[in-house]
């Protein structure tokens, strides 16, 4: 008979999610649920007659590890919505931008997931924190991969937590030759060690595909090969940077997405009936305590061509280069190998860019309420938004934030594997939990296509 | 090590741009947990699930009151912390989320988000969006003097420590109109530039050596009031700046 | 060269400081157009030449005469169009962040007030919002000041009471209790400071610092001869460049208690500049009725 596990908060991602489970006599997922239980601070509300300048600056606060993709994807809605072009090197200091964010992101995520991992030829789980050796090095690799994209992004965007450079219309500032070389030199530094960095990891990813089992909570737990897998599509709008309905040939279709609510997708009321106090650490939630996944979860779910999607650097690279690792083995080492793809990109526009090229269009317009959209591959995916704009104004505005996309998909993917590494599974996708707080009206014909769906 | 004090990053409604911010720290935050500070709880960082009692809880984000699970946090958060820092613009002053007013789904009924300092006593205002890994550490190093230093050194983290703290006594809202409440206004402003400098996006400008802000784009996070040299300036502490930055700068090498 | 690194002070009025001197620039294109002894503009030069900064936030001009606009200069040749003093508010501190972000700056010089200098390491100490700039700033020059004018003030002073047109001005200068402004035609006009104090910025009435105590070498023609200025040197910072720059021949020196009016000059209107604004902060405690006006140095309340 099945029982249901509750892990709840999930850790070591941003934000506040849980985990679900409906697991068989052996331990073994039948069914998952992975929501947000994050609370919706409704950015895509409050934005309504909000103008579209503070729009984009309202949106970078919903994610403070991605908010480069949240502000350059904001501001390019607003001026696909406003048919706005912007100069050619406004548009590389962004993707410099960009770039630098990913190179950031990959490096934390590192921290993140490498206590999950052992250090190769051994049964000793990574403590990235420790000060022994070889982790420290690694440590300190990691950080200094960090501050590598961080600086470039504080000196292209102004900030890196936030950037306050990008604007409607291209930029406020052009860097100087001066900036220009610097952040050069930074990516120059930073490709060396990201190459270094990427062995390491690939290292320790292939060293625990390789296992039988892992540890969790004093228990050796078995590793399915096929661990994550799962049968929905992947979808990636560019290999690197964005597009938008500006594109000569967009990378996204908006009439190819549609939403349900969580109501018809995740499990209702129930009860956990199986607890484990020694998983790691505080124990998962006691029997008896009552779940209701239908009601809790804080986001919506989008769909791709009426199914859920994955995106992310996996997507992105089965997409653009014809990967085809799978499940979560698959997603880590995606993430790995955009580390180097993330500074050649750089280091390709800071050598197109032009100092004394200007940065802002001379005309902007003020927009009459056209619908314009901008899907940027943020680090851990393709984050849509959408905007309508009249006189300088925002009349409507949507975001479809990668982990949203992904809450659906890896809640498929946790099928067949113990509970116990769920949050392993999870963690493959980069979660980030505090942007994916969107879910739109739903049309009733796509409804009934979702419903099917799930059944 | 038994010297070391507890903290941890305890995560309400915020975007996780704080705890970067920590992490900004880079080869620092590694000196910082090998001497300072054992972080015994941070759900993006670590697997411990439920918080357990600190010396000083860093806590980021605003609280959704309509959200049971929020409440509880922090009221838990304050019952079982010698010392609750406010880290960012959302925890002192509820920065973008003072804009949130509900009825989106899939919670429609989320609408009212309070600065942490509505609901418990806070001791500690670290503004800004983001909060700076620099302020964030000498706010650490202090703590540490203050709970494991030197008679002297307790005596310097007190007085460091000091606007701070009269930052979260003064009030949980702001934004750049306390550039001309607190300071235009009350004959205050001498037209140096460091709000205009501070804010972080772009907001303020100045105008024949006065600021002026654009409230349209402000975002509520308080760096610029906190930032000016007339909101608070305490020359006990100022006056010293080469030695006490010799000892942040030095505490995380 | 007098080099020690003692701490010598005066009475608090004129702040920690290891060396005092009076000195002038020796470069002569320097001095054609300086205030004073071309301190500021040679320090800068020296330092940018040398790598010890790699740019300054300095005054530079507008579209309007006299009204000063932060400008990074990170040539000689940039930081020469800057030379000369403005008596209105240029807000140097609000490129601060800038200068290291798309100016790419790691080691910035700065200069300003002593209400500057005060927000530059209230800044470095309380970086609320200055991620990344504390530790990049290489040298903060601070100028004596009394008070500082909004645009309009200089404005009013210049073109009514002094009947001269701002486009026409070649130099402002006050000393000697006077205001003087000089023309192009070499007409000079000097107002007594009791015309002028109606017209101070009020902000300044509050400010406790005379001589830049917080800047890492500070200067101001008040206790030297024309031509020359009084040069504290504060910080080891300071000191370390200072030297340097004595040593590579940019200043000439001469001990400040051998020139006229010297050290005493300049600690008489220290003391009058503050007695008379700790007077204003106190009486803005009782300001209204049971109502005070506030207090940054108590409280950011």
């Amino acid at each position: 008979m099945s029982k249901i596990v509750e892990i709840s908060p999930t850790t070591r991602h941003e934000g506040h999610s849980k985990l679900v489970l409906k697991v068989d006599d052996a331990g073994i997922i039948e069914r998952g649920d992975w929501l947000s239980i994050t609370p919706v601070r409704g950015v895509e509300k409050l934005a309504i007659n909000k103008t579209m300048d503070q729009v984009p600056k309202i949106a970078s606060r919903v994610c403070g590890i991605c908010p480069i993709a949240h502000t350059l994807a904001g501001i390019e809605s607003m001026e696909g919505s406003i048919r706005c072009e912007i100069p050619q090197d406004a548009k590389l200091l962004r993707i410099v931008l960009q770039c630098a964010n990913r190179l950031h992101s990959i490096a934390l995520h590192n921290i993140l997931i490498l206590p999950d991992f052992y250090i190769p030829g051994t049964d000793t789980k990574v403590n990235p924190f420790t000060p022994e050796e070889p982790v420290r090095s690694v440590a300190k690799r990691i950080q200094r991969l960090r501050e590598i994209g961080q600086t470039i992004g504080e000196i292209a965007g102004g900030e890196c937590i936030h950037p306050s450079n990008p604007r409607v219309g291209g930029m406020y500032k052009a860097c100087t030759p001066r900036a220009v070389n610097k952040m050069y030199d930074l990516a120059k530094e930073g490709l060396t060690l990201a190459h270094e960095q990427m062995e390491f990891m690939l290292a320790v990813i292939n060293n625990m595909r390789k296992r039988d089992w892992v540890e969790v909570g004093g228990k050796q737990i078995p590793l399915p090969k096929t661990l994550g897998f799962h049968n929905q599509g992947v979808m990636a709008a560019h290999p690197v940077y964005a597009s938008s309905n500006l594109d000569e040939n967009p990378g996204w279709d908006p009439k190819r997405w549609t939403d349900v609510r969580p109501w018809d997708w995740y499990m209702g009321e129930g009860e956990v009936s199986l607890a484990d106090p020694s998983y790691p650490i505080g124990g998962t939630s006691p029997v008896g305590t009552k779940v209701n996944p239908q009601m809790e979860a804080c986001t919506g779910v989008p769909l791709y061509d009426g199914a859920p999607v994955e995106v992310g650097p996996r997507a992105r690279l089965v997409t653009f280069k014809n990967f085809d690792e799978k499940g979560t083995w698959g997603q880590h080492i995606a993430r790995q190998l955009e580390y180097t793809d993330s500074l050649y990109a750089m280091i390709k526009a800071l050598d197109e860019y032009n100092p004394s090229g200007k940065v802002l269009a001379d005309n902007i317009p003020q927009g009459d309420g056209s619908l314009g959209w901008a899907a940027n591959e943020a680090p851990r995916g393709c984050d849509v938004h959408l905007a309508k704009v009249k006189d300088g104004r925002v009349l409507w505005y949507e975001m479809l934030v990668p982990t949203t996309w992904n809450f659906p998909t890896c809640s498929r993917a946790l099928a067949g594997a113990p509970w116990q590494v769920a949050e392993m599974v999870v963690r493959g996708y980069d979660p980030c939990v505090s942007c994916a707080t969107h879910m739109i009206v739903v049309d009733e014909d796509k409804k009934i296509v979702a419903q099917k769906l799930i059944q | 090590m038994a010297d070391k004090i507890k903290a941890g990053h305890v995560h309400m409604s915020g975007c996780t741009g704080c705890e970067v911010a920590i992490a900004d720290n880079y080869g620092g935050l590694l000196t910082l947990l090998d001497k300072y500070v054992d972080w015994v709880y941070d759900l993006t960082l670590a697997d411990v699930r439920h918080i357990p009692k600190m010396d000083v809880a860093l806590v980021e984000g605003s609280v959704c009151i309509q959200d049971k699970l929020s409440v509880q946090e922090i009221k838990e958060t304050r019952e079982k912390s010698a010392v609750v820092v406010a880290l960012g613009g959302c925890a002192c002053y509820g920065n973008i989320t003072r804009f949130g007013r509900g009825g989106q789904p899939n919670q429609p009924q989320h609408e009212s988000y309070l600065p942490i300092g509505d609901l418990i006593k806070v001791d500690v205002y670290i503004p800004g969006c983001a909060p700076t890994p620099q302020m964030i550490r000498n706010v650490c190093v202090a703590a540490y003097l203050l709970l494991k230093g030197t008679k002297e050194q307790q005596e310097l983290a007190k007085k460091f420590l000091t606007p701070l703290m009269q930052l979260a006594d003064r009030s949980t809202s702001a934004c750049g109109c306390d550039l001309m409440y607190d300071v235009i206004n009350q004959g205050l402003c001498m037209g140096c530039g460091s709000c205009a400098a501070a804010c972080p996006v772009r907001a303020i400008t100045h105008e024949y050596g006065k600021p002026n802000v654009n409230r349209e784009m402000c975002i509520k996070c308080g760096a610029c009031y906190a930032q000016c040299p007339r909101s608070f300036f305490n020359f006990d502490v100022i006056t010293e700046f080469e030695a006490i930055l010799e000892l942040f700068d030095g505490a995380l090498k | 060269m007098e080099h020690s690194s003692e701490v010598k002070t005066m009475g608090t009025e004129l702040g920690k400081y290891k060396t005092c001197v009076s000195a002038r620039s020796t470069n002569k294109e320097i001095l054609k157009k300086s205030q004073d002894g071309g301190i500021v503009t040679q320090l800068f030069a020296y330092a940018l030449e040398e790598g010890i900064i790699d740019g300054a936030i300095v005054a530079g001009q507008s579209d309007e005469p006299y009204r000063p606009r932060p400008f990074i200069a990170t040539t000689v040749e940039e930081l020469m169009t800057s030379r000369g003093t403005r008596y209105n508010i240029s807000p140097n501190v609000s490129w601060i962040k800038e200068a290291t972000r798309s100016f790419g700056l790691d080691k910035i010089g700065i200069v300003g007030t002593p209400c500057q200098m005060q927000a530059v390491r209230k800044g470095q100490l309380y970086p609320v919002g200055l991620r990344d700039v504390p530790d990049k700033i290489a040298l903060a020059v601070g100028i004596f000041c009394m008070e500082n004018f909004p645009y309009q003030s200089i404005k009013q002073l210049v073109e009514d009471h002094a009947g001269v047109k701002m486009e026409s001005v070649k130099k402002m200068d006050i000393g000697k209790g006077k205001f003087w402004v000089y023309t192009e035609r070499g007409a000079v006009v000097q107002l007594p400071l009791k015309v002028t104090h109606k017209y101070e910025q009020p902000g300044c009435h509050v400010c406790l610092d005379y001589v830049a105590n917080l800047s890492d070498v500070s200067t101001g023609s008040v206790g030297s001869p024309d031509g020359w200025s009084t040069v504290f040197v504060r910080t080891k910072k300071g000191d370390d460049i200072w030297g340097k720059a004595i040593a590579a021949g940019c200043f000439e020196t001469k001990p400040i208690e051998q020139v006229k009016p010297g050290l005493e000059l300049v600690s008489k209107l220290a003391n009058e500049k503050i007695t008379k604004n700790q007077k204003t902060v106190e009486e803005r405690a009782t300001f209204g009725v049971n109502k005070a006006l506030r207090n940054p140095y108590i409280s950011p309340k």
